[in-house]
């Protein structure tokens, strides 16, 4: 019972770390200072029309002479000798309304500049799905791949093999990202012709599209793959060495049995909790890579938001990037304990 | 088994020291310390030891490099961008400054390939290492300065629009009696660019009273006659029984809803009998170029106006291959300038060269490598006193830019005309000084902080585990994004906010040695010798503990370097100082044609993080005592 008492307390103590972490979050991007939306007067209109319906916004039909309100935000075009003036609310005042929207509405807030009036929900669920996508590719792509290579460096530890792919990964994983990226788009792309260079649009035919796969996916993976390699071979030559592996072999298992049937299970094991937080973590993606290729995702989102000066959505993306983290993180730590029996979660 | 009987008596043993006294003697063996013994391991592990050597050199060239170079690194220089790397002599095939560019258009008439940035011809003609023209043209449909022939190809726009669509000429003027022809070759290819050959008329139309007669087609039908065409306007003048008429000559295509309907049109000429007054004007409206007809319609006096969309078809260019010597583009012969006469005594002179107004041009000679021409084209004597007046010359375009000889990139500039080489390094720089900062100020804090929370435990460590726990939940690029928003993209605030995320790792590394150590029994021996808290954890614990958490801090420099180049390709780069990712992150949309400015800060920074990687590595290893006589 200890167990799920555990797990249950580490889950509220996460979402009370989310909460705090995100209400953080938008206090300090509130207290940015306001960026006025451009466009035209109608796109204005409803933009603080909607933020005062939200409640991020005075609307007064007079203008404030004594600045008690602050700063004026904008004033709507006289229409029938009637305007509209509006004026920020306190940060403190718009994040309790902000809480209200989130749990009783579920809205998340509009888009200011990036484009303008649509719901923050709906311009992250065009995006997410290209980045979700993009990831579990990459995911089936690099576990598979990296254990085994990993396992092979390993049962062949100290020999030609396991040094050359041990150099191999230590080089890799030493490479930043965006020097990968430039590598194989030069050769690749500009080089050799093989593939497209950015990310093909959803109107492009189908081969098309599955080409432009091809490079994000290997990008991404190969930071993974290299990851689990070196795990996996530490994992294993440390159960290799191991006392019960050794009375497997005096009992007269062959090698090859002492390895299938006991160090790989056991090496698995803390292995899977890997893969399984690495599953929800990439799917916050590769900001880098999504602005460098230009994929649609939530990744160049960020970057999108930040060009056009679009904090709210910003925040959204950020909120998502946290909670992402989160969770994986949370993850991580309990299926250690439901995997590995060795470890008795919530024991003194 | 056999029973022995032993029996010992006092006399039996001898004390060996009766008469020396018994003392501690020194031991044989060297003396060592923790870290003496973790430095003799970590040579043996040769990887480790190269990976330091590699660091050391680009530390060493981080500092070194930006300090004695010369070499523009902050000054906006757009005349020498984009220089290829240079270290041997031009024409030596392999890092000589020159570059290699494939399938570029030929300019025929200049004889030089069109490069998209503007040299003139002369200094082009004399970079130019090889120049491979095609032999045979290519056809393309594209508008180009460089085409010649082809068709031109008038066509309806848009499908959905059922409107006829006409291509006009300016109004001039015909007369019965002035022998005015029309000749017009007209192309008869079946599809063309997914649109259809269309039907056609062609007329000559007043513009202004819209009152004009056919020549093809008529008003109820078009015409389908393709081909070379001959039209006799004074004829059809005549015939009318107008003596003058002025008009322009117009083609209307019909337009057609399914597809797009287009005219070829290879050449256009209006002849006429000698002596008439407009014959300019009809020379002017003729035409047997199709890319230099489409081209004078973009420039504002055009003598064809168009409502459709007027494009080339088939035009012939030639593509070449060539090497170019940058560096003799920008910094080769200039082109002909005028100097006075004072320049031209000032450098005779300072002794750099001599003139002879007398002779002439030939007269001139260097005498200094300071001067600043080369060769005199040209003089110009004042016409009443026959004294010189001015020259014109040509020199070496690096002197006039204030260096003294041909400089020499050895990685090749950038689209500012800044070294790369130098910039790399000096960017590398400001990246280790915040690395090295942020490592010294998360080192000592994180330190302090894992050190209370793991060695009291209980309640204070639960609270600062969650302050930790909270604060890490952060993604880092999150909390940079903020503070630079806040706080502006200065060097200060990237080392607050890579300290406000570093700091953590430090803190949870020493904690768990804490809590590894504390319970031994070297502290438990020392607590009960009275040792304050201050004492056990700085003498006892802490010099236990200490190889993991300098490892650990090592490698949160490659990490700051990696953040700080991140940030930049998010747009929140470091401003103010030279930075690495800033630098990159320009240079990114060059990778298609300038690839080593890509290249080469990528291995520069690749070298500097496996090096890191691999030093860390073996540092971790030298530090780790579990391993210890393992070798």
């Amino acid at each position: 019972m200890s167990k799920w008492k555990y797990v249950a307390k580490r889950l509220i103590l996460a979402f009370v770390t989310t909460f705090i972490i995100l209400s953080l979050t938008f206090i300090l991007v509130k207290l940015l200072p306001f960026e006025r939306p451009i466009g035209d007067d109608k796109v204005r209109t409803a933009y603080y029309d909607k933020q005062y319906h939200l409640g991020y916004v005075y609307r007064f039909d007079k203008e404030d002479r004594d600045g008690e309100y602050g700063e004026l935000l904008y004033k709507t075009p006289v229409d029938k000798g009637k305007a509209f003036y509006y004026y920020e609310v306190p940060v403190m005042e718009q994040y309790f309304k902000w809480l209200g929207n989130v749990v009783l509405h579920w809205d998340w807030g509009y888009s200011k500049n990036y484009q303008p009036n649509v719901a923050a929900s709906v311009i992250i669920m065009n995006r997410i799905g290209y980045s979700i996508r993009l990831n579990i590719i990459s995911v089936i792509f690099s576990v598979p791949l990296g254990i085994l290579l990993g396992i092979w460096a390993a049962l062949k530890k100290n020999t030609m093999t396991d040094h050359t792919i041990s150099t191999l990964v230590m080089i890799f994983i030493s490479i930043p990202s965006f020097v990968l990226i430039s590598f194989i788009l030069r050769i690749f792309c500009y080089g050799l012709n093989w593939l497209p260079s950015s990310w093909p649009a959803d109107t492009a035919p189908a081969s098309a599209r599955a080409q432009g796969y091809i490079i994000p996916v290997f990008c991404l993976s190969f930071g993974s793959i290299c990851g689990y390699c070196r795990f996996t071979r530490a994992e294993l030559c440390e159960v290799m060495e191991s006392d019960y592996l050794l009375l497997a072999r005096t009992k007269g298992l062959t090698r090859r049995q002492a390895i299938t049937r006991h160090a790989l299970k056991n090496a698995m094991v803390p292995i899977f909790p890997a893969i399984l937080s690495e599953f929800i973590g990439i799917l916050g993606g590769s900001i880098i890579l999504e602005s460098l290729y230009g994929i649609p995702g939530i990744g160049k989102l960020f970057i999108l938001c930040l060009k056009h000066k679009d904090y709210d959505i910003l925040f959204v993306d950020m909120a998502i990037f946290t909670t992402i983290s989160l969770v994986a993180g949370i993850v991580l730590d309990l299926s250690y304990g439901f995997i590995d029996p060795r470890i008795r979660m919530g024991e003194r | 088994m056999e029973n022995k009987n032993y029996s010992f008596s006092p006399d039996d043993f001898q004390l060996i020291r009766r008469d020396g006294m018994i003392t501690d003697t020194k031991l044989k063996t060297k003396p060592t310390t923790f870290f003496r013994d973790a430095l003799r391991r970590f040579c043996k592990n040769k990887s480790s030891v190269m990976g330091a050597i590699i660091l050391g050199i680009l530390i060493l060239m981080a500092i070194v490099v930006p300090w004695i170079s010369d070499k523009n690194i902050d000054q906006v220089s757009s005349s020498e961008k984009f220089l290829a790397p240079k270290m041997f002599k031009a024409g030596t095939g392999f890092w000589d400054g020159t570059r290699k560019k494939e399938r570029i258009l030929f300019d025929p008439v200049n004889e030089v390939p069109a490069l998209s940035e503007k040299y003139s011809v002369a200094s082009l003609k004399s970079a130019l290492i090889e120049l491979k023209v095609d032999k045979e043209p290519t056809l393309i449909d594209q508008v180009s300065e460089y085409a010649r022939g082809g068709w031109v190809m008038f066509e309806t726009d848009a499908k959905v629009n059922d409107k006829d669509c006409y291509l006009q000429s300016k109004p001039t003027t015909f007369t019965a009696d002035g022998g005015y022809k029309l000749t017009v070759e007209l192309g008869d290819e079946a599809d063309v660019n997914d649109s259809k050959l269309g039907q056609y008329r062609l007329y000559i139309v007043d513009p202004e009273t819209g009152d004009g007669f056919y020549l093809a087609g008529d008003k109820d039908s078009f015409s389908r006659k393709y081909g070379l065409l001959t039209f006799d306007i004074s004829a059809a003048l005549s015939e009318k029984g107008l003596s003058s008429f002025k008009g322009a000559v117009t083609f209307e295509i019909k337009s057609s809803e399914e597809s797009l309907q287009y005219l070829l049109i290879k050449s256009l000429s209006l002849t006429a009998n000698d002596g008439v007054k407009n014959a300019q004007e009809l020379s002017d409206i003729s035409f047997d170029d199709a890319s230099r007809m489409v081209l004078s319609e973009k420039s504002s006096n055009g003598y064809w106006s168009c409502t459709g969309r007027k494009g080339v078809h088939s035009v012939e260019v030639y593509y070449c291959d060539y090497t170019v010597d940058t560096y003799m583009l920008v910094y080769g012969d200039a082109d002909e300038v005028t100097y006075s006469k004072t320049d031209l005594e000032g450098w005779i002179s300072n002794g750099w060269c001599e003139y002879d107004s007398s002779v002439g041009p030939e007269s001139f000679k260097v005498l200094s490598d300071e001067c600043p021409i080369e060769r005199v084209v040209s003089q110009k004597l004042n016409s009443r006193t026959k004294k010189l007046d001015s020259i014109r010359a040509v020199g070496w375009n690096y002197k006039k830019l204030g260096y003294k000889e041909m400089p020499k990139f050895l990685l090749g500039t950038d689209a500012f005309g800044y070294d790369l080489f130098t910039k790399s390094f000096a960017g590398l720089r400001t990246s280790l000084v915040l690395g090295v900062c942020t490592m010294a100020f998360c080192f000592v804090f994180g330190l302090i902080w894992g050190a209370i929370s793991g060695y009291f435990g209980g309640w204070v460590d639960l609270l600062m585990e969650r302050f930790c726990e909270i604060l890490s939940g952060v993604p880092w690029i999150v909390v940079m994004t903020l503070a630079i928003l806040h706080l502006g993209n200065n060097f200060f605030t990237f080392f607050l906010a890579l300290c406000m995320t570093g700091w953590m790792g430090t803190a949870a590394r020493t904690r768990t040695q804490f809590y590894r150590f504390k319970g031994r029994e070297y502290v438990l021996a020392s607590r009960t010798l009275g040792s304050s808290d201050i004492r056990l954890i700085f003498r006892h614990v802490l010099p236990n503990a200490i190889g993991t958490i300098i490892t650990g801090a090592v490698l949160m420099i490659p990490s700051v370097i990696f953040s700080e180049a991140t940030l930049a390709y998010l747009q929140l780069g470091l401003q103010g100082v030279q930075s690495f990712g800033v630098m990159m992150a320009n240079n990114q949309q060059y990778l298609s044609i300038y690839p080593n400015l890509v290249i080469f800060p990528a291995v520069i920074i690749a070298l500097m993080m496996i090096s890191f990687n691999l030093f860390g590595n073996g540092l971790r290893d030298a530090f780790n005592p579990s391993l210890k006589g393992s070798e």
